[in-house]
């Protein structure tokens, strides 16, 4: 080997050694041993992991109303956000067109996103709170007292409530992203639609949807993966409650290890959140397909 | 349909009705999502300046006139030492990742775009499906690792994290990599210019836009975030901006008006961040998302 090659192989080694090692000692190695401790019982401080083969797996699915109720609940999170996605993928529409403004309405659809998470979920449980919340008030002030709820501690609305403020966070994301797609969509093309006779309807289900392909199909799993990990939102402003009303399926999997010292079944829901993930996205993908498949 | 008018001096104007409606519907929707976006930021921004008797008796969009406006919550928060202890963590945390991902990520993503070797694919692919891992339940497992590397309790956990995990910069760096003429390296390697030199030299100061949105986007998501902060550091001198905010929930419970003033406080860091790097902002977090 001559000093190019030792002095290439050198480099290339000392580049990717760090990445590479702190990648399967933080990443890879805990994913592992995750997909490990779903098959044992362990407290987190005793010495021995009883190997209890699908024992978590068993009582995960036929034993666990309150794990089953927060799935319902991740569900909520994951429909509502889907119904917006339409809306939202229309007011990107508005904000790409040439008015004047939209660039400042851009940033503020934008702002809830970088706002910190936790602030603003404190900020909403000012909002949302029994007891001279602001939320409440303003509803008297308009003679709207009928409207009035018990936001955070009614089983019945509290996943509403905080499934709005997972709104408020995050369409604004969505937005920029398929705005993002439409920016990238060539003129020439829509010009030459134009030209051809093409109304906006067909140029939007013909040229700018199979366009943004891409775009939609990450926002779709953005949303499954997001809904999924739910967590922030709910653990400050309710911590899951009234008892598991509010809870989310990685809420309760996090109180599993870290409250209940179960890390063997808080590490089976973690393999269900994975697979639940890549269950659910491939339906998407495959519901999608056949929309196009349509269209085309 | 459009109706002519004539005015004093003859020309005629066309107003398209359809149009002005149009346009006008679309400025009230941008109107009302600006209303939905800054209610709950400004209720909380009046609370803060209001004291406990004022937040009972008037309205939370009521903003106080300049003589009743009151300081007292932001001083208290101030006061109290902790925020101190919170900007200093958060700022520590911010810039050694921010560095460590930047040199980190650029050779990485040089390397990888770059070179030919054995298990490159396989690399690449690893740190692929890296990202498919979901966030927060790895940490139930990482937790041990971090444990048995005596990690707990020490800045040195969430660094550790911040580096190793989210390894949306190779997108970001990869791009601009590709954007630099492979005849730089060339003809630099003609010159007798070793790796490193090429490196350091020619690539990376050419690749500053991408640690420029790199740096803004890990400095938003890490002044942010809550969980690992949460699971690894408990003590109270390593408190971040974050954490801190939980504490003052928990022992200011029922007084809304300080609260108020310490979430105002937590939010600034980011939206000055936003206000001013917007641009890096929008690039990264697209860049970063839509993979090709």
């Amino acid at each position: 080997m001559n000093i190019n090659s030792r002095n290439r192989n050198v480099f290339i080694f000392l580049s990717l050694v760090v990445p590479i090692v702190l990648f399967l000692l933080f990443v890879v190695y805990p994913s592992l041993d995750l997909f490990r401790m779903s098959f044992v019982n362990w407290d987190g401080v005793s010495k021995d992991q009883k190997f209890i083969g699908l024992d978590n797996y068993k009582t995960m699915i036929f034993d666990s109303p309150d794990l089953w109720k927060s799935l319902c609940n991740t569900a909520i999170y994951f429909f509502i956000h889907l119904l917006f996605i339409p809306i939202e993928l229309f007011v990107a529409v508005l904000l790409d067109s040439k008015i004047k403004g939209a660039k400042i309405f851009k940033s503020i659809s934008f702002m809830p996103y970088i706002i910190n998470g936790v602030a603003i979920s404190y900020a909403f449980s000012y909002l949302y709170s029994p007891y001279g919340g602001a939320l409440n008030e303003i509803l008297e002030s308009i003679h709207l007292e009928g409207a009035i709820q018990n936001w955070l501690s009614d089983p019945k609305v509290v996943n509403l409530s905080l499934a709005s403020v997972s709104l408020w966070r995050y369409c604004g994301l969505h937005i920029i992203l398929f705005l993002a797609g439409l920016q990238s969509i060539p003129e020439d093309i829509i010009e030459a639609a134009t030209i051809d006779g093409a109304n906006f309807m067909n140029k939007f289900r013909f040229i700018t949807i199979p366009s943004m392909t891409l775009v939609i199909d990450f926002v779709l799993f953005a949303n499954v993966r997001g809904a999924m990990q739910m967590f922030d939102i709910p653990f400050v402003i309710t911590g899951g409650g009234p008892g598991y009303a509010s809870s989310t399926f990685t809420l309760y999997s996090l109180k599993t290890a870290f409250n209940f010292n179960n890390f063997g079944m808080a590490s089976t829901i973690g393999v269900a959140v994975f697979i639940i993930i890549i269950v659910v996205a491939l339906i998407q993908n495959k519901i999608v397909k056949m929309a196009r498949g349509k269209n085309a | 349909m459009s109706q002519v008018i004539v005015t004093k001096y003859k020309k005629k104007i066309h107003i398209n009705f359809k149009k002005v409606a149009s346009r006008f519907s679309i400025y009230l929707l941008f109107i009302c999502i600006t209303c939905i976006v800054f209610l709950p930021i400004m209720i909380t921004v009046v609370a803060s300046v209001k004291t406990a008797a004022q937040l009972g008796s008037t309205s939370p969009l009521a903003f106080p006139s300049l003589n009743e406006v009151t300081l007292e919550n932001y001083k208290t928060i101030f006061s109290s030492g902790k925020l101190f202890t919170a900007v200093k963590n958060s700022v520590f945390l911010v810039v050694i990742s921010v560095v460590f991902n930047a040199i980190i990520g650029s050779t990485t993503a040089y390397v990888l775009e770059r070179f030919q070797f054995k298990l490159k694919a396989l690399i690449y692919g690893m740190f692929l499906l890296g990202m498919l891992l979901p966030a927060y339940i790895t940490e139930i497992a990482r937790f041990q690792v971090m444990s048995k590397l005596k990690m707990y309790n020490t800045l040195g956990a969430p660094i550790l994290i911040y580096i190793a995990t989210d390894l949306m910069q190779l997108y970001i760096y990869r791009q601009f990599v590709q954007k630099i003429p492979i005849a730089l390296d060339e003809s630099a390697m003609i010159d007798g210019a070793g790796h490193f030199t090429i490196f350091w030299r020619i690539i990376f100061p050419n690749l500053l836009p991408a640690t420029a949105t790199l740096a803004i986007i890990k400095s938003v998501d890490i002044l942010n975030d809550m969980y690992i902060p949460y699971l690894y550091m408990p003590s109270s001198e390593l408190r971040t901006l974050t954490t801190m905010l939980m504490d003052f929930s928990s022992s200011l419970t029922g007084s809304w008006q300080m609260l108020s003033a310490a979430i105002v406080i937590v939010m600034i860091p980011t939206i000055l961040l936003f206000i001013f790097f917007q641009r890096y902002i929008f690039a990264g977090i697209v860049a970063g998302s839509v993979k090709e």
